[in-house]
């Protein structure tokens, strides 16, 4: 076991969330500014009271999105001794860190996500999107010509990985069909998931053919949105509205991929499996106590590197599990013998990407139990896993009571 | 604005390389009609600067750009002696100032200060609104000391 002294201090208070859409027709500040203002009211807190906040990007300074140097004043918060800028799953573990050690006692997190114009031709024909990204810093990083460097955070190499699996395990594409019709039926059931006609395994099997052997429903629905969450310490949890949702663990994961992705490492020693051993090295609970699952699913390639990585099944085993799994009356996922149910929002792929931050609104949501016709019965404890197949994925264990 | 303002193109195409987004565009737009705008909130009047689209007072969304008075005094400046290249001195300094404007306490726009010797230029000098006119570009506007003002 590894230490563990946070399990239970830290809890979520508040969640917030903006519509889903293709083209908002706002800035990502905008949006960021929204979900912000809905998880102040949803936790009942004044915003002064906010004495932290991780803002949307990689890069501290981020300028023209909703960084934290944006947010503060944006908000009208007058002071912060804790601030910084995340995007995927760690900006949660950032934030929960930063309660934990008493740098700041009220932290609220950002997280915008933009339909950015290599996304998709209709982006790519916005003028204030192209203008977005033509002022963007940084953006020579990424070579067309020059192969040698071409998979520095490409998302060539997940297709890559996604052939080599099927190969060494000898399977088709069924788990990662499963895994995005699973999705795509949670989604039917949200009014703010983007995606909302049935889909079949066929439809999935028949969709248009991106990166050989992954295909146009293995990949997230690029739209703008923004989710925030506020996080402080059970001990400050007790005094507000809203019933708690603890962290009783998490963890990251490094490998040595870092952000060159020729990745010289094998399946089940890449940065999801180093990142569920840390967790389950802190966590008292079992794979068999996770009542909700959510596996970030930028590529579906993700989701099922997660589900193994999280032990509901042997490495390769995914497919079977799957179809064994798989509830034909609803068309979705039933893990741990038909308890646990997975993606309940309709993840990235269906709902829409948000860099996995709408996995953890809406486990926060389910393990409340408010959530009216979505609402899943009984659920104490969620397993939220997002980030890269290849760098700082994020494993958090939220429970309630 | 009027009926026939500019279309979201003709701004980009104004000031190609400027960020504009859908939280600034108005000002960009102003500033090709010869008018000083800044984002204000229609709840309260705050003036809202930097250019957001969320009142920082009373969190209200109705944040209209205004036309603003163009008077003020500089809160501070810098004289800028040399651009990035060390071999490429300016012959005049240019006053890069972040003049405060009568609208509204820590209201500070930032924009050049001429007709105005360097070493003339003064904190809380009051300064009005003109443009500067650059060939085959749009004018931009800056501040130039008051008439009155005798130093």
């Amino acid at each position: 076991m590894a230490r563990n002294p946070l399990k239970d201090q830290i809890a979520v208070v508040g969640v917030g969330s903006t519509p889903y859409a293709r083209d908002s027709q706002r800035t990502a500040l905008s949006l960021g500014l929204e979900a912000a203002l809905k998880a102040i009211e949803d936790a009942g807190i004044h915003r002064q009271e906010i004495d932290g906040i991780c803002g949307s990007g990689m890069d501290p300074l981020a300028m023209g999105g909703a960084g934290f140097l944006s947010l503060q004043g944006a908000l009208g918060i007058d002071k912060t001794t804790w601030c910084k800028n995340g995007w995927l799953g760690s900006s949660f573990v950032f934030a929960a860190e930063a309660v934990f050690s008493g740098l700041c006692d009220i932290a609220l997190v950002v997280q915008v996500s933009m339909r950015e114009v290599l996304m998709s031709r209709s982006a790519a024909s916005d003028p204030f999107r192209l203008r977005a990204a033509q002022k963007k810093m940084g953006s020579g990083l990424f070579t067309e010509n020059d192969f040698a460097r071409r998979w520095i955070h490409s998302g060539e190499p997940y297709a890559g990985w996604m052939g080599r699996y099927m190969h060494d395990f000898g399977v088709n594409k069924d788990a990662f069909g499963l895994m995005a019709v699973n999705n795509r039926s949670h989604a039917l059931r949200n009014p703010n998931a983007l995606l909302r006609t049935p889909m079949t395994l066929d439809d999935y099997h028949a969709s248009r053919m991106i990166w050989s052997p992954m295909q146009m429903l293995d990949m997230d629905v690029p739209v703008d949105c923004a989710e925030a969450f506020i996080i402080t310490t059970t001990e400050r949890s007790r005094d507000l509205k809203q019933k708690s949702v603890y962290v009783d663990s998490m963890s990251l994961g490094g490998s040595r991929v870092g952000e060159f992705y020729e990745n010289t490492l094998g399946w089940t020693d890449n940065a999801f499996w180093v990142c569920l051993e840390g967790l389950w090295a802190r966590s008292a609970l079992t794979v068999e106590d996770v009542d909700l699952f959510y596996p970030y699913d930028g590529y579906t390639i993700d989701a099922i590197a997660t589900t193994e990585a999280a032990g509901f099944c042997k490495p390769g085993e995914a497919g079977e599990l799957f179809k064994s799994s798989w509830d034909t009356r609803n068309s979705i996922l039933r893990l741990n013998g038909g308890r646990t149910l997975v993606t309940t929002h309709g993840g990235g792929l269906s709902q829409g990407r948000a860099g996995g931050a709408n996995f953890y609104t809406e486990a926060v949501r389910q393990l409340r139990g408010f959530e009216g016709d979505r609402q899943i019965g009984g659920a104490k404890n969620a397993l939220v896993c997002i980030g890269s197949f290849f760098h700082d994925p994020s494993a958090v264990m939220l429970r309630t009571d | 604005m009027t009926s026939e303002a500019l279309s979201d193109e003709a701004v980009f195409a104004a000031f190609p390389g400027v960020l504009i987004d859908r939280d600034n565009i108005a000002h960009y737009r102003g500033i090709i009609a010869g008018k000083l705008l800044i984002n204000r909130c229609s709840g309260c009047g705050y003036w809202v600067y930097p250019h957001r689209p969320l009142c920082p007072q009373c969190l209200s969304w109705d944040v209209q750009a205004t036309e603003v008075s163009g008077r003020g005094k500089v809160f501070m400046f810098t004289l800028i002696q040399q651009q990035r290249d060390p071999n490429n001195r300016l012959r005049e300094p240019i006053i890069a100032a972040a003049v405060e404007l009568v609208e509204q306490n820590g209201l500070r726009y930032l924009a050049r200060i001429v007709n105005c010797l360097p070493d003339e230029v003064r904190p809380d000098m009051p300064v009005q609104l003109t443009w500067i006119a650059h060939e085959g570009q749009v004018s931009m506007p800056a501040f130039e000391p008051m008439p009155a003002w005798e130093g």
